[in-house]
């Protein structure tokens, strides 16, 4: 089956979200993730979903021959890529099907790509 | 995840997180404790929704907390060095000669970490909860501070339970936090004298904490079961603990206990009030009847009768009978005669009128209760004139019981209780209107 990879990008939303999230409000917002990649994993669909840290990470380039490592990418926090989920779907039209109500979507925006393989 | 349970279980997570850190740190740094474990709140909802919940939750947000403090605590002591060294540099000979630069002001000390083990946290929390119910704190704030540190409230979720401003909610806590920092340091449960001493004005906090919920004194809501089971999850680390296991927070509990598992039959399903008398016995909380026998058992052993003990011992009386009529009334009324030689208080003179009206008839319960309308204190309680208005209904005097429901409906009380009252002056005077009662006077 084709394998894709959900990137999560938080917007402004989110931000303001964290900022007052109660305990409460946190917890319910964890559990609506949680019951989303559940769904998928009893599915037998989900592969693996991970977060990636924040505020750092090495950009690396080749310049005049060398190769040059930056700390970046420093980019607007509304496309800063939080983290994924990497899954199975018969199609495209699958894969937005499922995402159809991602959490997410209240609090930032979703990339699906298919995953290339021969 | 997202039902009521765990979501406490991550708001009690938070707190004990909060209580562990406190501990380490001391009460003067109860707001570093609170801001990491809120960063690290915030860093469970950024990682964990992506990731899952660890298997150890707690352990998790504390290591987080933990190292977010440690950080600040070392910018803090860096600061406090490099200052230390410009002192030095510039210090006066004298200065130097008396080693002034050399010792940092107390409240700047190095805090040294321990090493992370096994983290007591259940001992911690209980520990926090002897801090926030200080003595020298007034019963309001500590309180308020209870639930913001040991509950893990919000300012807000406080305000809305006390109908208060958060902005006075806030304020009250900043004041405790600042005279708790003054008077006490240690957040430690080591002297049993000092503990035993310190119990009351804990157990007193809880029993307000509870009633607060139990009786909702206005707004829509008639009881806010999250403030009762807070004040009985509270106790129960109190009643389970030897070193503040006194029988009379045994009593305590109990009476929490029996009075909590009738809170599912006080309100029907169209959330209107149900009396004692009226109550579907099989909606009782079985499960907490039995803890609240076991804990009742407990609170007999010790010396002091306290009127948690009389209480308790009433909610017996109700809890052992099977039906209403079943009730034993005499045993009920020696109760609460006992009970007014512990807490001689108007209110318990008319529980004790009731019980008489029970034993000996409404004529006997109308004439103890009628000099309780002289009582200052009763002038704005509603309780009193229902009750008045219900005993000359049983009598066959539906005019003075019109005019009695009439009384209790000018006076404060939550929606429930009003719709209740209205319901009862209906029946004792069918279509008597109810809006003829100016709003102004309506309005608590």
């Amino acid at each position: 089956m084709p394998k894709y990879l959900l990137i999560a990008r938080d917007g402004e939303e989110w931000e303001t979200f964290a900022a007052q999230a109660t305990p409460a409000d946190i917890e319910a917002c964890i559990g609506r993730y949680i019951e989303w990649s559940e769904r998928l994993r009893s599915q037998g669909k989900l592969i693996t979903s991970e977060k990636l840290k924040e505020g750092e990470g090495r950009v690396v380039r080749a310049e005049r021959g060398a190769v040059r490592v930056t700390d970046g990418p420093h980019v607007a926090s509304k496309e800063v890529i939080g983290g994924f989920w990497l899954f199975e779907a018969d199609s495209y039209d699958d894969g937005v099907e499922l995402i159809r109500d991602h959490p997410h979507l209240e609090w930032g925006t979703l990339e699906l790509r298919q995953i290339e393989e021969f | 995840m997202n039902d009521r349970a765990t979501d406490h279980l991550f708001r009690h997570a938070t707190a004990q997180v909060v209580a562990a850190l406190t501990r380490e740190l001391g009460a003067h740094r109860i707001d570093l404790a609170e801001e990491a474990t809120q960063d690290a709140a915030l860093k469970a909802l950024d990682v964990w929704r992506f990731q899952g919940v660890p298997s150890n939750p707690r352990g998790w947000l504390y290591r987080v907390a933990r190292n977010r403090a440690l950080d600040v605590l070392r910018r803090e002591a860096n600061y406090e060095s490099k200052l230390a060294q410009h002192v030095e540099e510039h210090a006066t000979p004298a200065a130097r000669r008396r080693g002034e630069s050399r010792d940092a002001p107390p409240h700047m000390r190095r805090w040294t970490p321990p090493a992370v083990g096994e983290v007591p946290f259940d001992d911690a929390e209980l520990a926090l909860i002897f801090l926030c119910c200080h003595p020298r704190l007034s019963p309001d704030a500590r309180i308020a501070l209870t639930l913001r540190l040991a509950g893990g409230f919000s300012v807000d979720e406080i305000a809305a339970a006390f109908l208060a401003e958060p902005a006075t909610i806030a304020q009250r806590i900043v004041r405790a936090k600042r005279t708790l920092a003054a008077v006490d340091d240690r957040v430690e449960l080591t002297d049993p004298t000092d503990t035993a001493g310190r119990l009351d004005s804990v157990l007193e906090a809880l029993y307000l904490l509870f009633n607060e919920g139990y009786d909702a004194h206005s707004g829509a809501q008639l009881v806010r079961t999250e403030l009762c089971n807070e004040a009985i999850r509270m106790m129960r680390l109190i009643a389970n603990d030897p070193r503040t296991a006194l029988p009379h927070a045994h009593a305590l509990l109990a009476l929490m206990l029996f009075q909590a598992s009738r809170l599912p039959a006080r309100v029907d399903e169209e959330g209107e009030l149900v009396l004692l008398a009226d109550q579907d016995r099989s909606r009782w909380d079985r499960a907490l009847i039995a803890e609240a026998f076991h804990h009742f058992d407990l609170s007999t052993t010790g010396e002091r009768l306290t009127s948690w003990h009389v209480q308790a011992a009433i909610a017996t009386a109700y809890a052992k009978a099977a039906t209403w009529d079943a009730i034993d009334w005499k045993l009920v009324l020696m109760l609460y005669d006992q009970l007014y030689e512990v807490e001689p208080t108007p209110v318990v003179a008319l529980n004790r009128a009731i019980a008489l009206a029970h034993v000996e008839g409404p004529k006997a319960g109308l004439e103890a209760a009628l000099p309780l309308l002289e009582h200052p204190a009763m002038r704005r309680y509603f309780l009193l004139p229902a009750t008045l208005a219900a005993f000359a209904q049983q009598l066959g005097a539906a005019e003075t019981a019109t005019s009695y429901y009439r009384m209790a409906l000018r006076l404060p009380c939550n929606d429930v209780e009003r719709r209740f009252l209205e319901k009862r002056l209906q029946a004792v005077s069918p279509g008597t209107p109810l809006r003829d009662i100016p709003v102004a006077d309506i309005l608590p």
